[in-house]
């Protein structure tokens, strides 16, 4: 063999070694070839002279040769040299993976503690893609923009909509938007012979498609005339709704199908990814506008825009601006200089991802920061594991070592094991993960937005394997620090493994571990606390109503039966006015039901709309009159939501009557007549002039925008306007309540079916829930933070438990012998358990000290996702901090108990 | 003297070398002086082609390489055949046979008529 591959040279300095020694190789060859050729010709006769010419003759160029064999021993030696590589590493691996099934328990924690945390990774990271990285389904969706109009003169975060007017108007003015296009979620019921079906349904404008870069599948997109009031009826049909309902059938084209009692024209198929945000459309309708209509201060319209090229979203939105301030000389009637100053209309122009995934970007980001402390945490021990480990090994090390092992086979032994076991640990991460994320698409939270566009995306499971590699190669690296810091020599094989010496430095920098892991802790947990308090808040709030035993649902009557407001039946009712008394009574003839009420809108799930007010005392005008919520209450609503009134409730007596009795919440009444009783006051809507409605009732305050926000100003109007003052249409899009004694208010469902098809088989009843689902699903964001912050919480609590408990039970068992001797010498059990639990508590503490630094720090950031508690909130924090003492002393109670039962004879005799 | 019309073939070389040494471990020149000496000098091996195809055979894994000492004691390199060395040598023969065989039935057939 030759000199040149002494073990422990880096590799570094092999390689140039290494082509020197072949180089010499061939030297020596050629060279001996030479002479023994010349020596050859010298014994047949001729001089040394002639021998030496005659052979090189024969030889040719030597430098030649020479470089031709250099060339071939260099492949010779790479190849040897990434068998020899190839070879030890299905060696290294497979010592690994057969000291894995020696010793299981270690493989099983150590795979388990990264899978979990790997896994809560991977499973919100994997939310994050689908829900926040990944553009929308829409070709160049970056170009995609949102329009709305911010009034903060009304709410701070209040935006309305788009207004049809402001829509042609931006659409001919503006040179920054290359088109822009509005559409309407609504729904819309399709009548088959099979009876009537609520189907989802969007209304468009015509050049939708053309926006979002999209063809239809099958016929024609929609024209301008469409759109055109009183054009004949076409429809669009979404790809799914197509294959199912429809059975594909490819000459659809032309067919007509009945949409709310009409006849109107299929005209196309949707291509299949064409939905709208969030809304997985079955029918698409054109929007009903008129160019040419006079404008109207009224915004209900969703506005989507494609930038034009080259064009920045803040030049759109300073152009947008800069019209927006135009609107009170283009358009004076519908916006007066005085209503742009009070409500301080603005226009705000936003990538349409932006506006869709709202809020939820930023709780998703929390939510992966608190599974990475997780990881970080599950790291930590498992590192903790790795370095006792590596104690026990140094002998194994200091042999391997003595033997002559470098470290770069050290390295390959230790990496090949570590690397082995994350990536185990890895594959148990995603297979956890997945089941999370299908779990958490059953739950569906209503919270989280393109939940149904949500698949698991290779950028999670690429995102996985390097961060499981990466810790696999950290963990294997680290027994090898030893080696570096000269920890394991001779002198270990000396001692015979039983030094207590060198483990100081090990212990520090496991007790590093431990102060890391639970400073982590304190943050994680101070975090899900506050989610927990507010959540607690919230669940306390009292929204002014009892959403126990209350079944709701919504009902569309069509237009052309029952929208007609002059045509009465013989009983002196408008049809929909019979409809609708005949249900509540048929509704409330049903078993266990007490109540049943017709309104425009249910408290929490529907929004109240904004409408002036104006009070008969108060001089205000139109632009000082405050926008209000308006609400078509039916008889019966408060009885069946039970909101409490004071005063008296409208009856159907009133409605017959017409004689505007109305009801106002208590905020409203305060806001108008503060410090009188609204009862007996007078107040009348926008629009007319002469006739004043008069209170009857005062409801307590209702929370009819959600749990978190501030008791509404609301009106409750009668669904018949009063004589003289016909201002609104009979409602024909309703939400019913039923109160019943079922303990399953759902369990009405079918009976409830039955009643109103029974009435009108063309009338489809849709989004049955209870309305506890419906309060549920206000709280749904905060349910959704809380819940996972807190499942991570607990999480971390759990394993810096266990990594606090490992420590110290190792130090009890390093210091055996000192124990042992301490307590030969008269130490009671007593101290020695105090010295064990003092230890755990001292690192604990050093933990909870940096951890809420940490903690003021970080829950900052968490500001909009509370609810009436500061993110320093005292009783959390110190709640987190009581938690983790307490943890740190009894995890160290088993070990103290254990050092406490050491026998000084037996430990002494050992030594 | 060498025999200028007897160019080796193609592929053959290798064919002789591991001929030559599955009598035993040799170094070049040995190879060399063997081939000479066996076929009285009619076929000539130039060292230009000998010791790439040495080489060439010993990163094929056919050879084996060890520095020795020779008869007179200088130090040599010595090639000898592995085992896959020794497959290789049955094989290459059977198709040397194999190859004369053809080329012998063409050259030795009747002309047509």
């Amino acid at each position: 063999m030759s000199d040149a591959s002494k073990p422990g040279r880096p590799k570094l300095f092999r390689l140039p070694t290494a082509r020197h020694r072949l180089r010499r190789d061939i030297d020596r060859e050629l060279r001996f070839h030479i002479e023994g050729r010349v020596e050859e010709l010298v014994a047949q006769g001729y001089t040394r002279e002639q021998a030496e010419r005659e052979v090189s003759e024969r030889f040719g160029d030597v430098g030649t040769v020479r470089n031709e064999l250099e060339e071939i021993d260099t492949m010779t030696h790479r190849k040897r040299e990434f068998g020899e590589w190839r070879s030890a590493l299905a060696r290294d691996f497979g010592y690994a993976l057969r000291g894995l099934f020696i010793r299981p328990g270690f493989a099983i924690i150590v795979i388990l503690t990264l899978g979990l945390g790997l896994g809560a990774t991977t499973a919100i990271y994997a939310l994050l893609d689908a829900v926040v990285l990944r553009p929308l389904p829409y070709s160049d969706s970056d170009r995609l923009v949102y329009i709305d109009h911010p009034v903060p003169g009304i709410n701070q975060d209040t935006h309305w909509r788009m207004s049809q007017a402001g829509y042609f108007f931006f659409r001919k003015n503006s040179k920054t938007l290359a088109n822009i296009a509005l559409f309407n979620r609504s729904e819309a019921t399709l009548v088959t012979p099979d009876g009537a079906e609520r189907t989802r349904a969007a209304l468009v404008s015509d050049n939708f498609l053309d926006v979002v870069g999209s063809r239809p599948y099958l016929g024609r997109a929609f024209t301008a005339a469409d759109n055109r009031p009183n054009a004949p009826p076409v429809t669009i049909l979404g790809y799914d709704f197509w294959r199912q309902r429809f059975n594909s059938d490819p000459q659809i084209v032309g067919k007509t199908v009945n949409i709310g009692s009409e006849t109107s024209q299929i005209i196309g198929v949707a291509p299949p990814t064409l939905q709208l945000p969030d809304y997985q459309v079955q029918i698409w309708a054109p929007l009903e506008l008129d160019p040419d209509a006079p404008a109207v201060n009224s915004h209900y319209l969703d506005a989507v825009a494609r930038l034009g090229p080259g064009v920045t979203i803040a030049a759109a939105q300073a152009e947008a601006a800069s019209l927006t301030s135009r609107l009170p000389e283009v358009f004076p009637r519908a916006y007066s200089p005085g209503f742009m100053e009070k409500t301080r209309f603005s226009v705000m122009v936003a990538s349409l991802r932006d506006t869709v995934i709202g809020g939820m970007s930023r709780t998703l980001w929390i939510l992966l920061a608190a599974v990475a402390i997780v990881l970080l945490i599950a790291f930590a021990n498992v590192a903790n594991l790795f370095l006792v480990r590596s104690e026990s090994r140094r002998r194994e090390l200091a042999i391997r070592t003595a033997l002559g092992a470098d470290r770069l086979h050290l390295a390959g032994h230790y990496l090949s094991e570590s690397i082995l076991l994350s990536l185990l640990g890895g594959v148990l991460a995603v297979g956890l993960a997945y089941a999370a994320v299908r779990f958490l698409i059953v739950l569906n939270p209503s919270s989280v937005p393109r939940l149904a566009e949500l698949s698991f995306g290779w950028r999670p499971l690429l995102v996985t394997f390097v961060v499981s590699l990466g810790s696999g190669v950290l963990l294997g690296l680290l027994p090898l620090t030893r080696v570096a810091v000269g920890g394991t020599d001779v002198a270990t094989l000396r001692e015979g493994g039983r030094g207590q010496t060198a483990s100081r430095r090990q212990l520090s920098a496991r007790s590093a571990l431990i102060v890391a892991q639970m400073a982590l802790a304190v943050v994680l947990l101070a975090a899900a606390g506050l989610m927990i308090r507010s959540f607690e808040r919230l669940r306390s709030v009292r929204p002014g109503l009892d959403p126990s035993g209350l079944l709701t649902f919504d009902m569309s009557l069509p237009w052309s039966r029952y929208g007609n407001a002059r045509v009465r039946g013989p009983d002196g009712y408008l049809p929909s006015f019979r409809f609708y008394r005949e249900l509540t009574q048929r509704l409330s003839a049903l078993p266990g039901v007490t109540n049943v009420a017709v309104t425009t809108a249910i408290a929490i799930k529907d929004g109240d709309g904004c409408a002036l007010v104006f009070a008969r005392e108060r001089a205000d005008t139109r632009e000082t009159a405050p926008c209000v919520g308006n609400v078509l209450a039916g008889p019966g609503y408060f009885e069946t939501m039970r909101i409490a009134v004071r005063g008296r409730t409208v009856t159907w007596a009133d409605m017959e009557e017409k004689n505007g009795a109305v009801i106002v919440s208590k905020a409203l009444g305060d806001r108008l007549w503060p410090g009188a009783d609204p009862i007996g006051k007078e107040l009348r809507p926008n629009g007319t002039d002469g006739a004043y409605y008069h209170v009857v009732g005062v409801t307590g305050d209702v929370l009819t925008h959600g749990l978190d926000q501030p008791p509404t100003e609301i009106v409750y109007y009668p669904m018949m306007p009063m004589e003289g003052a016909p201002l609104w249409q009979p409602p024909l899009h309703v939400s019913v309540a039923i109160r019943t004694h079922a303990d399953d208010p759902l369990s009405l469902v079918a009976s409830v079916r039955s009643i109103v098809s029974s009435l009108d088989r063309e009338i489809p009843i849709a989004n049955a829930q209870t309305m506890e689902t419906v309060v549920a699903k206000s709280t749904a964001k905060a349910t959704f933070a809380m819940l996972l912050l807190a499942i991570a919480g607990g999480m971390a609590l759990v394993l810096s438990a266990v990594g606090i408990y490992g420590v110290i039970s190792y130090t009890v068992n390093q210091r055996r012998a000192e124990i042992g001797v301490r307590m030969a010498l008269g130490a009671r059990a007593s101290q020695v358990g105090r010295m064990v639990v003092g230890q755990s508590l001292r690192v604990a503490a050093l933990g909870i000290v940096v951890g809420l630094a940490g903690a003021f720090a970080a829950t900052r950031v968490m500001q909009s996702l509370l609810f009436g508690v500061s993110p320093t909130d005292p009783v959390t924090l110190v709640g987190v901090t009581v938690l983790l003492v307490t943890l740190g002393a009894v995890a160290s109670y088993a070990p103290a108990r254990r050092a406490t039962k050491v026998d000084p004879v037996e430990v002494l005799r050992r030594e | 003297m060498a025999d200028p019309d007897l160019d080796l073939l193609r592929g053959t070389l290798d064919l002789l070398i591991l001929k030559t040494l599955s009598w035993g471990p040799m170094h070049g020149l040995a190879v060399l002086r063997w081939v000479e000496q066996v076929t009285g000098s009619r076929l000539q091996i130039t060292e230009g082609a000998l010791y790439p195809a040495l080489h060439r055979m010993e990163q094929k894994g056919w050879l084996g390489a060890d520095w020795g000492y020779t008869d007179r004691n200088r130090e040599a390199k010595f090639y000898k055949l592995t085992a896959a060395g020794r497959r290789q040598l049955v094989a290459e023969l059977s198709k040397w046979s194999r190859y004369t065989e053809a080329v012998n039935l063409v050259i030795t057939a009747e002309g047509a008529k």
